[in-house]
This record gives structure tokens, sequence and C-alpha cells, in this order.
């Protein structure tokens, strides 16, 4: 693809639109089951809001979470009427890629999306077939388009595997992970079990990189318990900044637990996670393997050796991360707008950029901006 | 106290002494106390642990001194396998000497990294019996035998009026710091940390003026485990890491508490932290705040102000991220040594300090690692 703006966004949200699953699964099988919008009654609103139901469960808060694409930056949709074409429409989405002059997004779910733990494998997976066909569809009206695949996680690895590779085929160019499988639905199992090497094995043969989102599903694990004094926006506060705990911990893992030797050629993606921190885990990691002599364990390369290796980390808003680039690895770095997310920078992406990178020579900046992402998802 | 005072310029603000066995049994009542008391047992394999209150004491064996045992994948199993220079002052002077350290500022170890045992215990009379039976040993075992100990004491977590009575004894006694365990709620039934009824303890540290200190590792549930086929050495490695960024989430909470607001003498120390992380989470706690319009509900500061204004991290063998340590203030920054973990820098500690300080003018390195302990512990 051309790059024009020399900006990529490596994490953005794709909205599916109201009809993504109707249209797609089956309602003779599925029913009031399938992911679809609702009009519904609640307490704080005068009037009937509307709001999306996944097998019966309402999805609370909004119609869909995209503040920073709405006029009024803070505000969430009640009725999807409000949401704007931008956020779920392929073709008018390019135009807010162009507002915010960036050349192309890398797409990882909006809700409902992501993950449809509902006690029943085959509705998961209907609902992940769903996701992925029409995600895939972004790209086929635009290259621009980055789409990751979700996962029936609750099915067996074959059928996991089967529909990474399936997902890939369509367009797809990663995949979506949790960092604890185990944590996030019963009956899975944690990240490190050899019942995923199957899906490690494919991701590396089809190179494509595996991605986690910021806490990955780990927001209510790795946290202190929840204080019911915070307002909501406290608790936003909190929630969100706590996130990158789970980075900090899920590399060390990869790391020490053998799989990024074992699969050597498979990239590991961490989005939303800043890059501040990543040089004091690296350094620690370092520290703790010269300590203890674990290459006599079997970990034979030096952790950070292996990060920048394997594993891509994003930032948007910070400039700690950028000044510690050279212990990072700049050729690990990925920028992100995470568009139309609260945080996002859209659509002054740029002023965010030249605030985070200024004094940063033209070689780093491009491939901090674009460069990496580019080789990462072989775009140019 | 000003460099011409110290030998060496540098107060390790993080290390630990290992308890001997009979720091309790010869201070608590066996009549009154039983097996209560903590002991070292020893298990069927001929191996040796600590038990309080009935239950074995979480530790990866009878003491922890990784950085004394030759071998760096071992801790020692049984006690007579332990080096003095880890639980006897006169020899750890030697040591200090050796790694040309002036103070050691002391945290537990059989009383948790993170001052967290005895708050496990259900029954808070025997919680209060140990934490002074502990608070007791310190001052009158190494306290008193050399002015470069800085003793500080652990608490009963909860109730209140116990845990204000004993800081008071303590601080009397001769102690300079006030250790917490950062989650009390994870340790036994007690109020969320943010709740009003722990007003007095931030309330007594401000008025005796002694730091609060948050060492990681307080909470078990936010550090991830260990996989099931990482052998001992490299499970412990992995906990190393995860110990310390574990704190984050300790962080993250105690910004938008409240408590540095109301307590604006407060100074809070959170040990074993890193300087990478905390940066960029304070860069990034002020850009969320912002994001969510917190200046509307009445925060004047921003979170990197509270924490300039307040607290303090402590590094020791962060190399990149001193280049980043303006987000966090010169003046927040301690160093440590970590003395006797594994992971500790001794005996080497010039040499990663040389290495990590590269480039870094005079007054700041004398700062980091001397006269902002030197201050914030009143030596």
């Amino acid at each position: 693809m051309e790059i024009k703006y020399g900006l990529i966004s490596s994490d953005s949200h794709g909205q599916l639109g109201k009809d993504a699953y109707t249209s797609r699964m089956s309602g003779s099988k599925w029913g009031d089951r399938i992911p679809h919008v609702v009009e519904v009654r609640e307490e704080k609103f005068a009037h009937a809001v509307e709001r999306w139901v996944v097998h019966g469960e309402i999805q609370g808060g909004n119609v869909c979470n995209c503040p920073t694409a709405m006029a009024n930056r803070k505000y969430y949709p009640q009725r999807w009427e409000e949401v704007p074409l931008e956020v779920y429409d392929p073709a008018h989405r390019l135009k807010a890629l162009d507002r915010d002059r960036v050349d192309a997004e890398v797409l990882f779910p909006n809700g409902p999306g992501g993950t449809f733990f509902y006690d029943d494998a085959d509705f998961e997976l209907a609902c992940v077939r769903a996701y992925n066909d029409a995600l895939a569809e972004f790209r086929q009206v635009s290259e621009r388009f980055v789409p990751l695949a979700v996962l029936p996680f609750m099915s067996p690895i074959e059928t996991i595997v089967a529909e990474a590779e399936r997902a890939v085929e369509a367009g797809h160019m990663g995949i979506n992970m949790l960092a604890d499988p185990s944590v996030a639905a019963k009956g899975l199992k944690s990240l490190g079990d050899p019942f995923w090497q199957p899906l490690w094995d494919a991701c590396q043969q089809l190179g494509v990189g595996v991605h986690l989102h910021a806490s990955a599903g780990l927001a209510g694990q790795l946290s202190l318990p929840r204080w019911e004094g915070f307002t909501r926006r406290q608790s936003h506060c909190v929630s969100t900044l706590r996130n990158f705990c789970t980075a900090t911990q899920i590399i060390p893992f990869l790391i020490f637990s053998g799989m990024l030797e074992q699969f050597p050629r498979l990239n590991w993606v961490f989005a939303e996670t800043g890059l501040g921190w990543v040089s004091s885990v690296l350094e620690a990691c370092d520290h703790e393997w010269q300590k203890r002599h674990l290459w006599s364990e079997g970990l034979i390369t030096r952790p950070s050796e292996l990060f920048r290796r394997q594993i891509f980390v994003d930032f948007w808003f910070e400039t700690v991360g950028v000044q510690l680039r050279d212990y990072i690895g700049v050729d690990n770095i990925l920028w992100e707008s995470d568009f139309p997310h609260i945080t996002s920078t859209y659509p002054t992406s740029w002023d965010a950029v030249e605030h985070s990178l200024a004094g940063v020579p033209t070689a780093d900046r491009e491939k901090i901006l674009f460069g990496n992402a580019a080789r990462l998802y072989r775009l140019i | 106290m000003n460099i011409q005072n110290s030998k060496y310029g540098l107060i390790s603000a993080d290390d630990h002494v290992q308890e001997h066995p009979e720091v309790w049994t010869s201070r608590m009542s066996k009549q009154k106390w039983g097996d209560g008391i903590p002991h070292v047992i020893t298990e069927p394999d001929g191996s040796e642990c600590w038990v309080a209150g009935g239950r074995r004491v979480s530790l990866p064996g009878v003491a922890i001194a990784g950085a004394l045992m030759g071998d760096p994948q071992r801790e020692p199993r049984r006690w007579d396998e332990v080096p003095p220079m880890a639980y006897d002052p006169a020899e750890r002077l030697k040591a200090m000497d050796l790694d040309r350290v002036d103070y050691s500022v002391l945290y537990p170890i059989v009383g948790g990294l993170a001052a967290e045992s005895f708050g496990k215990l259900e029954d808070p009379d025997l919680e209060l019996a140990c934490v002074q039976a502990y608070n007791d040993w310190l001052i009158e075992e190494w306290a008193s035998i050399s002015p470069r100990f800085v003793p500080q004491c652990i608490v009963p977590i909860w109730p209140m009026e116990r845990t204000v009575a004993e800081i008071k004894r303590a601080v009397a006694k001769g102690h300079k710091g006030v250790i917490y365990p950062a989650s009390p709620m994870e340790l036994r039934a007690v109020p969320h940390v943010n709740e009003p009824a722990y007003d007095p303890l931030w309330g007594i540290c401000e008025d005796l003026n002694v730091p609060l200190c948050f060492h990681a590792g307080a909470s078990p549930r936010i550090q991830m485990r260990p996989g099931p086929g990482f052998s001992p050495a490299v499970a412990a490695a992995f906990s190393g890491v995860v110990r310390s960024v574990s704190s984050i989430a300790v962080l993250a909470n105690f910004l938008f508490s409240r408590v540095l607001y109301r307590f604006p003498n407060l100074k809070v120390v959170f040990a074993e932290s890193s300087l990478g992380w905390g940066a960029y989470e304070i860069e990034y706690a002020d850009y969320q705040s912002a994001a969510d319009g917190l200046e509307s509900e009445g925060y004047s500061l921003k979170p990197s102000e509270l924490f300039r204004r307040q607290c303090y991290f402590t590094c020791w063998y962060d190399r990149a991220s001193l280049r980043v340590r303006k987000y966090l203030g010169t003046s927040n920054i301690l160093w440590s040594t970590n003395f006797p973990l594994a992971n500790s820098t001794w005996p080497s500690s010039r040499r990663h300090i040389d290495a990590s300080f590269g480039g870094l003018p005079d007054d700041e390195r004398r700062e980091i690692l001397f006269d902002n302990a030197a201050k914030l512990y009143s030596l």
C-alpha cells in the first residue's frame, strides 16, 4: 500500500454494524441470542435508549464505545442513530483516517466483539465466525484496514486453529489473545499450557502475530480489590492506569516460560500498554537471568534479546518511552491512535505525535510511526 | 546530614533482616501462645521452615539469603546453612563495609517482605504479640548495636487503635519508618485501605514525621504465578520481576484514593519498585486524569504533583530509567542494594551504581544515593 501521511495506528477499534451478526448467523438456530441492538429503558434516561444484547445479556453503558468520534468527546452514544458512520462503515471510516492523516489502522474489537463467553461453545463459534467475516470485509473495502481475528476459545484446539487459518485466508493479519484464558472463562487452559501450542505453531507458520490488548482480560485479576467509594471517573482512571500491569508480567512470563525460544519466529504484540515501563522490565529480566545463571536452566538467550526478536509494544500519548527507545528497541515500537476510544489522539494525532517525538531523528521517527508496523504486517 | 558525615556516600533504603529462630520464642509467652509463636520446624525431608499461628510462613526456605549463598540458585533449607551476615548484626556491618554502604534501612523477611505475614493471622492478639516481639528485637539486637541500621516497625493491620498505639510505641523506641502491607483487605477481613477508617494510620505517620512504606509483594493476587513447568530458579527469577511491577496496581489505587490530598505531609515509600514503570505510570496518570476530566471533581493537583510532593521510589539496578528521573523528581528517588536477596547488587553495588549513574551530575547522584534518604529518615 501507499504511505501518504507516514503514520499507522497499530491499535484502533473496529465497530461492526448493527446487522453484522443478525445477517450472518442462523436466525432459526440462534434466535434472540444473536448479538443485536434493542431498545431498553434505563432509569437515568427519560427516553428509551438502545443497547447491544448478546445471548440475552444487555451490554450496559452505551450502544457504542466511540466518544472521540462524537462532537462532545466525553459523550457515549445512547441510540444507534447517534453513532457516526465513520465508526462502523468502512467506506466512511476512510474519511476519518484522512481527517486524522493516518495511512492505515489495525482493528481490535469494539463491543460486542472480542469474547463471547456464554457457556456455549457452539454459540461462541458462530459469533466468532460472524465477527471475523464482517471485519474481513473492512479489508475488502480498503487495504488501509488491518483486521485482527477473534478466536473460539471454548472449542477444541483443532477448531481454534482452523478458525485462525480461515480468518487469515479471509484477510485477517493477526489474532486476538487473552493474557490468561483460564481466568477469563471456566475450563480454559492457561497461556503457558501445552494446549495452545498448535495455535502458536499455526500463527508462526501463517506469519501472523498474537495480539494482547490492554489488560487482555486480566484487569480484574491484577488489581487491588475495587473500592466502592470511587466516583465513576476516579474508578475509570484507576482501572485504565493499571491495565499495563498485565504486559509487565506477561512479557516476563513469555520469556521465562521458554515460549519465545520454542516459537522463535512468532511475534507478540502488546497494544495500549505504553512503552515507558519496558526498559525496566527488560532490565529486571536480564538482571535476574544474570544473577541466577538461568542459561544453565535452558534459557539460552538473554531476555532482552528475545524481546527485541519477537515482541512489539504500542504507545500513544507518552514521552517517557520514546526517550528510552534505545533501551527498548527502536524496531519494536509501534504508534497507535486508539480511535475511537476516550483516550484517543483523534482527530489531532499529529499534535500528539510531535509532542511525543520532539527531537527524535528522522530514521527513528519513521520506524516508530509507520515503518515497524508496515514490516510487522507486511503492508509495503 | 550531608555527605561529610558519611564514609561511603550510600544509604541502602531497602534491605532485609533475617529473623533468627529465637526472635519470637524468646519474647513471647509459651504458656499463652503455645505453638502459635513463630518458630522453625523440621520437615520430614530434613529441611526447615517457619510456622506462625499454626500456618507455614510463605518463604522459599527457612531464610532468604540468596546473595550470600555462593550458588545463585539456592536458598538455605536448614538454619545451619544460613550465612551469619543475614541474621547477625555485627556480621551485617561487615557486609555493609564490604559493599561500601553507610546506612541500611531494614525490612523483614519472616515478617513478610512487605510485612504481610502476621496480618494473615486469624487472632488479632497473636498478631499484636508477634509484631511487638519483632519491633522490640529489631531495636534491642540491631539498632542498639549501630546507628547505621535504620529500623522500621511493622504493625498490626487492624483495628486502627492498635495500629496507632504500636506505631507510637515503636517510634518512641527508635523506629524510623512504618511498614504497612498495601492491601490489608486481602490478608483478612478488614475494610478497604481507601476507607476513611484508615485515617488514623496516615495521621499518626504524618504527626510523628515517619515515612509509611509500601514494599512490593504485599498482595500475591496481583502477581502472576510462575508456570507449572518453571524450575525453582526460573520461578524465583520470574517472581522477582513481577513482585516489583505488581506495585503498579498499588500506585494506581493510591494516586486516586485522595489519601495524599488529605494528608499533605504524609511521606510514602514504594520500596522495591523501579523507576521506569513509575515514570510511565506518572505520565499516564496525568494524561488519563485529564482525559477523564478529574479536575471537575476537585483534583487541583495533578497526580505527578502529588507524587513529587509526597512519594518515593526505591531502585537498585535501574540503568535506563535514570534518564527519565525528571518524571518522578530527583528528590523522590532512593537507592538500595536489596541485601541479602538473590537479586541484590551486593557485594558489587558500586559497579552497578557506576553503570547506572554514568553521566549524572554529581549533585543529583549524591541526592539519590544519600541525601534523599538521610532527609526522609532524619539521619
